[in-house]
C-alpha cells in the first residue's frame, strides 16, 4: 500500500530526512519506493509532502506527531497536511507526479553508467534529455554524482538528463545546488 | 578611464575656416567638454566661447548635430560628451549593466571602486549598485554603500552610477530596484527596503499575501516618483526562471500594475563563467543555472526552464515561449543582459573580514595569492552588455531608454552597434526604434531597416567575433490573455535570416514585413554560429535557436547572441 504522508516541510532536504527515518523506523525492506510531491494546500506556503510503498499492517503510531496521514481510505492530521498526505499518495499511486527519493536498484546508481545500465539496474524505466527529441543511444554515459532522483511520468519512472562535458549526460537535478544568495566561490 | 579621444582632434590646424566647411574632428574636440581649454587652441578656445554663450556646449551640440544629418537634426538630438559615444540612428547607445553586488552583499567581495573602476574600463557607461536585500542591508549597508556611490560619481565623470538594489520579491525571485540620484535616493530604497524586501519581511514563499506584497512595493516606487520624492524608479526581474519563482502570472501581475516602474527582465543571467569546465573553472551551469523545482517553485514550468539556452535565459531564448506571450499581448516589457558580479573568475581578490551583519558590510577585500577558479562571473562590461538608446548623457535619459524598451543586449562584444528602424516603405521615413510603435494605415507597407556595426575589434578575451547570423523573429499581437499564466504564444516564429560571416566594417538588412492587415512585433537576433539546435517549439519556430548549455563545459566565449527589444506595427483603420 501507499503511504501519503505531509509534515508542512518546506525543503526537499528535509523531506529526504523523513524518508529515511521513516525507513529505518518502519523497518521497510530495499525496494521500497519513497518520494517527495510538491503541494499547496489550505492556507499555509507551498510546501512537500511525502509518499512510501509501506505493509497493509502499517502501525500509524510510528508517524510524526501532528501530520497529515492518508493510508488507504483514511485520513488523520490537520485538514491540510490530511489533504496533502493525499495529494502524495494519490500521485503515486496514479504514477503521475512525484520525485522519487529511494526506489529498486537505488544503491547500483552510482559512477558512470551507461543509460542501458540504469534502465537494467534500477526501477528507472526511460532516461529523456532535456531540450532534445528522441531517446538517448544506450550506451551514452550518465555521470550520476551517486545522487539520482527519477520521477514519475505517466506512469512511468523516467530520470530527466541534461548534456554534461564530453557528450555524457548527467541528471538533471545536480547534488548541491547553488544556494538562493550563494557565496559564489 | 575607460574612454579615451578618437576623434584624432588636432591642435594645430592652420587652414582657414569659414564657417561653412567644418572639419568634424576639429569642430569635435571644441564641443568635447571633456577636454579642458587649455588643450584647444585659441581660435578652438573661441569658438568654444561662442557655443558656451549660445548655451549649446554640452546641451544637445554634436558634430552630427551641426553637419545636419536628419537624425541628429530632429528633436531628439542626444548630448554628446566626448569619448567614444557617437549617436546612432538619433540616439547616443550607453553600455551598461544593472546587477552588480559589492562588500555590501553578504556573499560580495568588492569594493564600489573595484566595481565601477573595473566596468568602466570594459567599456560601460552606467552601472547600477545591486547589494542583496537583506536585515544588514536593510539597517546599515543601504546608507553606507552611498558614499561609496556618492565617490565613484566623482572619480568616474564619464560613468553613471546609480543606487539600486536586488530586491527579494515577496513570493518570488530577485530584481533590481533603483532610483535616479537626488536628496532621496537612500531613504526611498531604506523605505522600500524595510517595507518591502522579502527577505527582510519573511515574505519569500509562494502565497498570494506575498504576491500582494510584492505589487505594494511597486506602488510604492510608483507613489514616490509621483510625489517627486525621486524623479524616477525602475524594476527588473533577475535571473527569472532560474529557480522557477516568478510565475507568468506574476511577471503579469508586476508589469501590469505599474508599466512604468516595472519594464522588464534579464534576458540573459550574470556568472557567465560558471559553466566554464573544471579543473579551471566552476563546471556548473551556465549563469550557476543548476537548480530544479521547490515547493515554491510554479508548477507549470517545464524542467527545461530551469537552464540556460546559448546563455540565455529560458524566458528569453524561447522563440515563442514566455516574453513572446507577453509581447504578442502588445505588453511592453524588456530584456537586458548583466553581470551580476560577486566574485570575479580567475580573479586574486579575497574577501575582507569583519563582522557583516554588524557592520553592515565586510571589511575591503584583500589579496588572496590564489586565482579563485570558482567564481563564475565577469566584471562588468567585460562579457555582457545591455545598451540603451538614451537622448542624452545623464541619469534620467538612461532610465528614459529602459523604460521605453530602446535596449539591445548582447554577450562577448558580438557587434558594435545596432540600429534597427520600422517604417512605412518607399516614404523615406526615419522610422521609429527599438521598443517604439509604428502606426500605418492599415495595408500600408511596411519595412525593417537593420545597420549592424560588426565587432571591428577584439573583446576582452582576444577575440573579434564573427556574426555568424542574424534572425528576424516576428508575432502577432493578439491581445490579453484570459489565462494569465500562459507562456507561449503560436504565432511568433523566426520569418528570416541573414548570413553575415564578417566581424569588421557595416552591414545592412531590409526586412519586407509587407503589407499590414494586423497588429504584429518583430525583434532580432544573432549568434556567433558556433552552438545551435532546434527551438523548443520546434524546428517550424525556430530552426537555428540557441542550444541548452552544456553542464559544466560551456565556454561562454565559443556561443555569443545579442537580441534586440522588439518593434511593434499596429495599423488603423
Amino acid at each position: 500500500m501507499i503511504l501519503g504522508l505531509d509534515t508542512g516541510t518546506r525543503t526537499l532536504t528535509d523531506a529526504e530526512h523523513l524518508l529515511h527515518d521513516l525507513v529505518k523506523v518502519l523497518g521497510l525492506p530495499a525496494g521500497t519506493v519513497a518520494c517527495t510531491h510538491f503541494v499547496r494546500t489550505g492556507d499555509g506556503p507551498p510546501h512537500v509532502a511525502c509518499s512510501l510503498t509501506v505493509p497493509d499492517t502499517l502501525d500509524p503510531g510510528a508517524l510524526p506527531e501532528g501530520s497529515g496521514v492518508a493510508f488507504g481510505h483514511g485520513r488523520s492530521g490537520p485538514a491540510d497536511l490530511a489533504e496533502g498526505a493525499s495529494l502524495a499518495a494519490a500521485a503515486h499511486a496514479s504514477g503521475t507526479g512525484g520525485r522519487l527519493v529511494l526506489f529498486p536498484g537505488h544503491d547500483e546508481l552510482t559512477g558512470t553508467l551507461g543509460v542501458a545500465e540504469v534502465v537494467a539496474r534500477s526501477g528507472i524505466d526511460r532516461v529523456v534529455v532535456l531540450a532534445h527529441a528522441g531517446d538517448p543511444a544506450p550506451d551514452t554515459p550518465v555521470v550520476t554524482n551517486d545522487f539520482v532522483r527519477p520521477q514519475w511520468r505517466d506512469g512511468e519512472v523516467v530520470l530527466l538528463t541534461m548534456p554534461a562535458a564530453g557528450g555524457r549526460l548527467t541528471p538533471a537535478e545536480v547534488p548541491n545546488p547553488t544556494p538562493c544568495c550563494a557565496d559564489h566561490g | 578611464m575607460g574612454h579615451g579621444h578618437p576623434h584624432g582632434h588636432s591642435h594645430d590646424h592652420s587652414h582657414p575656416h569659414d564657417g561653412h566647411t567644418l572639419d568634424q574632428g576639429d569642430l569635435a574636440a571644441v564641443v568635447d567638454t571633456s577636454i579642458p581649454d587649455g588643450e584647444l587652441s585659441p581660435g578652438q578656445v573661441s569658438r568654444r566661447q561662442v557655443f558656451r554663450r549660445a548655451g549649446l556646449l554640452g546641451a544637445g551640440l554634436t558634430a552630427a548635430g551641426v553637419l545636419g544629418t536628419p537624425a541628429a537634426a530632429s528633436a531628439t538630438t542626444p548630448q554628446h560628451t566626448g569619448g567614444d559615444r557617437e549617436p546612432r540612428g538619433g540616439y547616443l547607445w550607453l553600455a551598461g549593466d544593472h546587477h552588480i553586488h559589492t562588500q555590501h552583499s553578504s556573499d560580495g567581495v568588492y569594493k564600489v571602486s573595484d566595481q565601477v573602476g573595473h566596468g568602466a574600463a570594459y567599456g560601460l557607461d552606467w552601472m547600477v549598485i545591486t547589494d542583496h536585500g537583506s536585515n544588514a542591508h536593510a539597517k546599515i549597508g543601504v546608507e553606507k554603500v552611498n558614499p561609496d556611490i556618492v565617490a565613484a560619481r566623482r572619480d568616474h565623470k564619464d560613468t553613471l552610477v546609480f543606487q539600486g538594489l536586488e530586491w527579494n520579491i515577496p513570493g518570488a525571485e530577485h530584481g533590481t530596484v533603483f532610483v535616479a540620484p537626488g536628496r532621496n535616493e537612500v531613504s526611498t530604497l531604506k523605505e522600500f527596503e524595510n517595507s518591502y524586501d522579502g527577505s527582510v519581511k519573511n515574505a519569500g514563499a509562494s502565497t498570494p499575501q506575498n504576491e500582494a506584497l510584492a505589487i505594494a512595493g511597486l506602488n510604492f516606487l510608483a507613489e514616490s516618483v509621483r510625489r517627486r520624492r525621486v524623479e524616477a524608479a525602475l524594476f527588473l526581474a533577475n535571473h527569472p526562471a532560474r529557480k522557477g519563482l516568478d510565475s507568468p502570472h506574476e511577471i503579469r501581475g508586476w508589469r501590469d500594475a505599474q508599466p512604468e516602474i516595472a519594464v522588464g527582465m534579464e534576458g540573459a543571467p550574470g556568472h557567465q563563467a560558471a559553466g566554464i569546465p573544471k579543473p579551471n573553472g566552476p563546471g556548473s551551469g551556465r549563469g550557476f543555472y543548476d537548480s530544479t523545482p521547490g515547493a515554491d517553485s510554479w508548477p507549470g514550468y517545464p524542467p527545461e526552464s530551469y537552464k540556460t539556452f546559448g546563455g540565455f535565459d529560458w524566458m528569453t531564448s524561447t522563440v515563442g515561449g514566455l516574453w513572446d506571450s507577453l509581447l504578442a499581448e502588445g505588453k511592453s516589457w524588456w530584456i537586458t543582459a548583466n553581470s551580476d558580479a560577486h566574485s570575479i573568475y580567475a580573479d586574486t581578490t579575497a574577501r575582507g573580514g569583519g563582522d557583516f551583519n554588524a557592520n553592515g558590510r565586510y571589511d575591503d577585500p584583500t589579496y588572496g595569492g590564489t586565482l579563485n577558479v570558482n567564481a563564475g562571473d565577469f566584471w562588468p562590461g567585460f562579457y555582457s552588455r545591455t545598451h540603451v538608446g538614451a537622448r542624452s548623457f545623464s541619469y534620467l535619459a538612461v532610465m528614459e531608454a529602459i523604460r521605453q524598451g530602446r535596449v539591445w543586449v548582447d554577450h562577448g562584444g558580438l557587434i558594435s552597434s545596432l540600429v534597427v528602424r520600422a517604417r512605412q516603405s518607399g516614404t523615406g521615413q526615419l522610422g521609429v526604434s527599438l521598443g517604439d510603435t509604428l502606426h500605418v494605415r492599415k495595408g500600408s507597407k511596411v519595412e525593417i531597416s537593420i545597420e549592424i556595426t560588426l565587432a571591428g575589434k577584439p573583446n576582452w578575451a582576444q577575440v573579434v567575433p564573427t556574426l555568424a547570423r542574424v534572425d528576424v523573429i516576428q508575432g502577432d499581437v493578439t491581445g490579453p490573455v484570459k489565462d494569465k499564466d500562459v507562456f507561449t504564444t503560436p504565432a511568433t516564429k523566426v520569418v528570416s535570416s541573414y548570413e553575415v560571416g564578417k566581424n569588421t566594417g557595416t552591414v545592412t538588412f531590409t526586412y519586407k514585413v509587407g503589407a499590414v492587415d494586423r497588429p504584429v512585433y518583430v525583434r532580432l537576433r544573432g549568434t556567433d554560429g558556433k552552438r545551435s539546435a532546434p527551438g523548443l517549439l520546434g524546428a517550424a519556430v525556430d530552426p537555428h535557436g540557441p542550444a541548452i548549455d552544456v553542464f559544466g563545459d560551456a565556454d561562454p566565449w565559443n556561443d555569443l547572441w545579442f537580441y534586440s527589444n522588439p518593434i511593434w506595427i499596429v495599423p488603423r483603420g
